[in-house]
């Protein structure tokens, strides 16, 4: 105890010896001053609100969501809070300040760890996706909202999807966020290149029947478009949780298998897991992958997405639907004529077997950090925000699927290209493990893949798997 | 070292101490107090999110012995063996000739020489790492100039991950191996190598029986000197492959950074920390023992 | 093989070599130039200089070289001020804890302080410095301490103390003597602490990254890493455009020191290890 406050008298007089040693230059001035508000935050957390609301000036919620790099005011939630923000009539006493983490998906979950973790510079608004949910709840990071949600009649009145408010649930029955986009995954399809490969006629949909349809295809298109790209997907650990949801789960759960089992134990070893490793290997290996350098960066599915299949330099890409909202002419890199020129064809399990097609659903919420300062002003602000008609205009942008069931029967929802499909894959959706390990086992996922795609064998791959997971989640944790 | 008026300064020892009061103040809070935390906390199962972020446990010694149970933990330290080796021979070969060539030439022709090869040393290291990332892309400099040679494109960062990441770090790190090479080389008599040729050594024979005896102290120093910054190279591995594909790059800073807080395992990362410790301490120690016997 | 030969086939070797070590610099200055640069190797279409203006005319740019400087110079600052009191005493003085002390800090330049960054991570948290630009500056500079004060001590050795002594006779302070006799004569030697100091501090974009998380307190190294790094980059035009930004600090202080530094190095030469 002593020895702490003898460290902290000198730490502080290190301090100001620094802070006057930097008052030189205007820069290091207003930096100096902004940290000394920083620490004043963070030695009066406690009673932040209460100051809030006395002092009479505005209060400020903090939002941190991801930034992929592209232009913040094309950004669909961005907008969505704009637009949210414009019509409240709280707007005076209220004011936003955007705090976007610039990451990939890889280092995002690291640096929300780091901050909701500070009291001093955690935000009061986070975008977390359902996966990462459990194991910020175990952290205690995040704020129980069944007090909120106790007087919120639209989830109340069931307008939210019972499979997404299952997915922002906790194990002990508490609701930790909001949700507000989920989303289904499948191959879809340049036509242009897959009719001059002759994989299909013209006007005709593209059904492949099993994996090894898709190799069939890829194969012509090598063979006839020397220059496409045939198949494309997250491959990289710095594409994070795409990798091993868009890419390993299709498949994998596509060969019936399940990453944990019954018993709440982790698969590590099995044919499953070898096959779908077998399927990218092939992939790769016969040059139908797109480079390296273009997918083992974090914004491989970007340029995929963006670049390569409106270019028609790819002729596969196995995505979510959400890649359709940077096509519209509101998005990032519109496509004109992108719902003629593009197909969306169901995932289909190894070798066709019941049920014959495979997708994965997952989503996001809107959480409120357990060290918030301004907890019940911030959930207002989430009410606002998933009204229906600023929610409507929310989801037709980010070109994601509704997890309100009013806008899913909007009818401008239902018109957007692919919906009907994409929205029709729900039904059958596998959801991920949720289980506060999975976001570690993931990362075990992402390495795997990155070494079979570089040439790493399927064996050798899955036996280094086999003892990442063991090493994380413990080996009692681990199927047998 | 010459002790001029003995009696006063033992007198006034504890006072003329006092300068090195602010020094200790920030070593012990910043650098002691850490290297005592990591000890304590590779104990520990702490997480950055989990359950076990909010009630880390005492686990023993159970990090170290997954760690050590844990053939990523060979293949981080074979990595960081590699990319040690590699980045000295080349970084010390390579500057030491520079440094030797550059002896007595044309003083117009060392001032065009010696800015290009320190280029790579001013850069700072993310610089490096998208200079390199463009130099051996698929249509970077390197393929465009093997295209020249008819010799077809590799995708050098993803075929020989290991050889970049060292390349990318030789080209850094040369000039600092260069500009030692060259002040010793300058204090070499000449006298000594003019008597040596007149017995009749030729010039390799000269180099290697009085040149690098004479300058072996900086050679110790210098490979003392670039093994410490090589092991603690980051930044340049990390924006260049961040460890990958797979784990060829994975040295052991990123194996350390990927379990601590890729993975959220604190308590694990800090086991690493403290084995990426021990490698610095025993390069210290034996680097210590050179300095003693001179 | 004659002398003359020997000399040409010397100057075509380091010609070579140069020019080898200048080829990774080729793409950067093309692409920064370039209206529609990517990652391949190739000769602009249309030249421009939009993308320094571009770069220069961002705010957020500004602010970030900003915060870099104010990181950089305050911690290459605190290490030569707090290296320099402390190499005096080791240098000058018979202290009984000197040998153990000095085999202490060598010992301490060789340990990797990234190994240390989660138990920072934690110690700031508790005491509240996340997101603390001086906290930044502190951990820095104790981080780059010991070889400074390694360093300074064996430049200072390198200072003849008779020198000192006549000043002594008139009277001076030791803190007089320091800053007028001691520190004068031994200005390449900061030069080089300073320098190697600032660069590798300048170039240090992991730790900011970790202990800071405002957009708005980033240094430059950690946006550069945010425009690329692994994740890829849209803009290769402004990104080159930023890096050369970015390494200037490094270039000018070199050139303005080059005479200080060389001799630096030979002081650090003289002044065995």
């Amino acid at each position: 105890m002593k020895k702490k406050q003898v460290v902290s008298i000198l730490l502080a007089s290190v301090m100001a010896l620094s802070m006057a040693a930097c008052g030189g230059s205007s820069s290091s001035d207003s930096a100096a001053t902004d940290d000394t508000a920083a620490t004043d935050d963070a030695a009066s957390t406690d009673d932040a609100a209460t100051d809030d609301s006395a002092s009479g000036e505005k209060q400020k919620i903090t939002i941190c969501w991801r930034d992929d790099g592209s232009d913040m005011e094309l950004n669909a939630n961005y907008q969505q809070m704009m637009a949210a923000y414009e019509q409240w009539d709280k707007k005076d006493q209220v004011e936003l300040d955007f705090a976007p983490i610039t990451a990939s998906e890889g280092d995002y979950f690291t640096k929300i760890a780091l901050q909701l973790a500070d009291p001093s510079t955690c935000p009061d608004l986070v975008c977390e996706d359902t996966f990462q949910l459990p194991n910020d709840v175990s952290a205690g990071y995040l704020t129980n909202l069944d007090e909120y949600i106790a007087d919120y009649a639209d989830w109340n009145d069931g307008l939210y999807y019972e499979s997404m408010a299952k997915a922002v649930t906790s194990a002990d029955g508490s609701v930790y966020g909001i949700p507000y986009c989920t989303d289904t995954r499948g191959l879809f399809y340049n036509r242009t290149v897959l009719q001059n490969a002759g994989v299909i006629a013209e006007g005709e949909d593209w059904e492949p029947k099993s994996w090894a349809d898709i190799m069939d295809a890829c194969a012509k298109i090598k063979e006839n478009c020397p220059d496409v790209v045939p198949f494309g997907c997250n491959s990289g650990v710095a594409t994070g949780e795409a990798t091993s949801m868009q890419t390993y789960e299709m498949l994998y759960y596509g060969t019936g298998e399940r990453l944990i089992d019954d018993n709440d134990k982790w698969i590590v070893n099995s044919e499953g897991i070898l096959d779908s490793l077998q399927f990218l290997s092939d992939i790769y290996t016969n040059g139908y992958g797109a480079p390296l350098s273009v997918v083992l960066n974090g914004q491989g599915s970007t340029t995929l997405e963006r670049e390569y299949l409106p270019q028609g330099k790819l002729g596969i890409l196995l995505d979510g639907i959400w890649i359709t909202g940077a096509w519209k002419d509101t998005g990032a890199a519109p496509w004109d004529g992108y719902e003629t020129e593009c197909g969306l064809a169901a995932m289909p399990t190894s070798e066709g077997q019941d049920p014959g097609t495979v997708t994965l659903a997952g989503g996001w919420a809107y959480s409120i950090p357990e060290n918030a300062d301004a907890k019940d002003i911030t959930w207002e602000f989430i009410t606002e925000m998933m009204k229906p008609e600023i929610y409507k205009q929310y989801i037709l942008q980010a070109g994601n699927i509704a997890v309100r069931t009013d806008t899913a029967e909007d009818a401008d929802y239902a018109a957007q290209p692919f919906f009907s499909i994409a929205t029709e894959f729900l039904e059958t959706a596998d959801f991920r493990p949720q289980n506060d390990q999975y976001s570690t086992v993931s990362t075990s996922i992402q390495k795997m893949v990155e070494s079979v795609v570089s040439g790493t064998s399927p064996e050798d791959a899955m036996a280094q798997y086999a003892t990442d997971v063991a090493r994380d989640v413990g080996d009692e944790n681990v199927a047998q | 070292m010459a002790k001029p008026n003995r009696a006063a300064m033992i007198k006034d020892q504890a006072k003329k101490s006092v300068l090195l009061i602010p020094a200790a103040v920030l070593l012990i809070c910043f650098f002691i107090v850490p290297i005592v935390l990591t000890v304590y906390y590779s104990f520990t199962n702490m997480a950055l999110t989990g359950a076990n972020a909010k009630n880390f446990q005492f686990v023993g010694f159970s990090n170290y012995i997954k760690m050590f149970k844990d053939p990523n933990t060979y293949n981080a330290i074979k990595n960081t063996l590699i990319f040690l080796v590699g980045s000295l021979l080349g970084q010390s070969v390579l500057g030491f000739i520079i440094a030797y060539l550059m002896k007595n030439k044309a003083k117009a022709f060392r001032s065009v020489v010696g800015p290009c090869i320190l280029v790579g040393w001013v850069m700072p290291e993310i610089v490096v790492s998208l200079c390199c990332l463009a130099f051996f892309d698929m249509s970077g400099t390197m393929n465009k100039m093997l295209g020249l040679l008819h010799i077809p494109a590799v995708e050098w960062i993803y075929a020989h991950p290991m050889m970049t990441v060292v390349i990318a770090n030789v080209w850094h790190g040369t000039a600092f191996s260069m500009m030692n090479f060259q002040s010793a080389l300058d204090n070499v008599s000449g006298d000594i190598e003019e008597a040596a040729r007149v017995d009749g050594a030729n010039r390799i024979q000269t180099l290697i029986r009085i040149i690098v005896p004479c300058i072996k102290d900086t050679i110790a120093t210098n490979t003392m000197l670039n093994t410490l910054s090589t092991l603690g190279v980051f930044g340049l591995i990390w924006a260049l492959t961040g460890g990958g594909p797979g784990s060829a790059t994975t040295t052991l800073s990123i194996y350390m950074y990927n379990a601590g807080m890729k993975n959220f395992q604190l308590g694990q990362g800090t086991a690493i920390g403290m084995l990426l410790l021990m490698v610095g301490a025993v390069c210290s120690v034996i680097y210590t023992k050179v300095a003693k016997e001179d | 093989m004659s002398e003359k030969t020997t000399k040409a086939i010397h100057y075509v070797i380091l010609t070579i070599i140069a020019i080898v070590f200048i080829l990774p610099l080729v793409w950067l200055i093309l692409a920064s130039l370039d209206s529609g640069a990517n990652q391949a190797l190739k000769w602009p279409t249309t030249w421009t200089l939009n993308n320094f203006i571009s770069v220069l005319t961002d705010t957020k740019n500004l602010r970030g070289f900003g915060v870099g400087l104010t990181i950089s110079l305050s911690q290459s600052l605190i290490v030569v001020v707090v290296s320099g009191l402390a190499a005096y005493p080791l240098s000058r003085y018979d202290l009984s804890f000197k040998k153990p002390l000095m085999y202490v800090i060598l010992f301490m330049t060789a340990l990797p302080m990234i190994a240390v960054i989660v138990p920072v991570y934690k110690m700031f948290l508790n005491l509240g410095l996340l997101d603390s630009i001086p906290g930044v500056i502190l951990y820095l500079s104790a981080s780059g301490l010991p070889y400074g004060i390694w360093l300074m001590k064996n430049f200072m050795d390198g200072v003849p103390v008779e020198l000192e002594e006549a000043a002594w006779v008139d009277g001076a302070t030791t803190m007089q003597s320091i800053l007028k006799i001691v520190a004068p004569l031994m200005f390449p030697g900061i030069c080089v602490v300073f320098i190697y100091t600032f660069s590798g501090s300048w170039g240090n974009f992991f730790i900011p990254y970790i202990l800071i998380s405002s957009a708005d307190k980033q240094p430059a190294a950690v946006m550069l890493y945010q425009f690329f790094g692994q994740h890829g980059s849209i803009a290769y035009g402004p990104l080159a455009a930023y890096s050369i930004i970015y390494a200037l600090p490094s270039v000018l202080l070199y050139i303005l020191s080059q005479n200080y530094m060389s001799k630096g190095f030979t002081m650090a030469g003289a002044a065995k290890g």
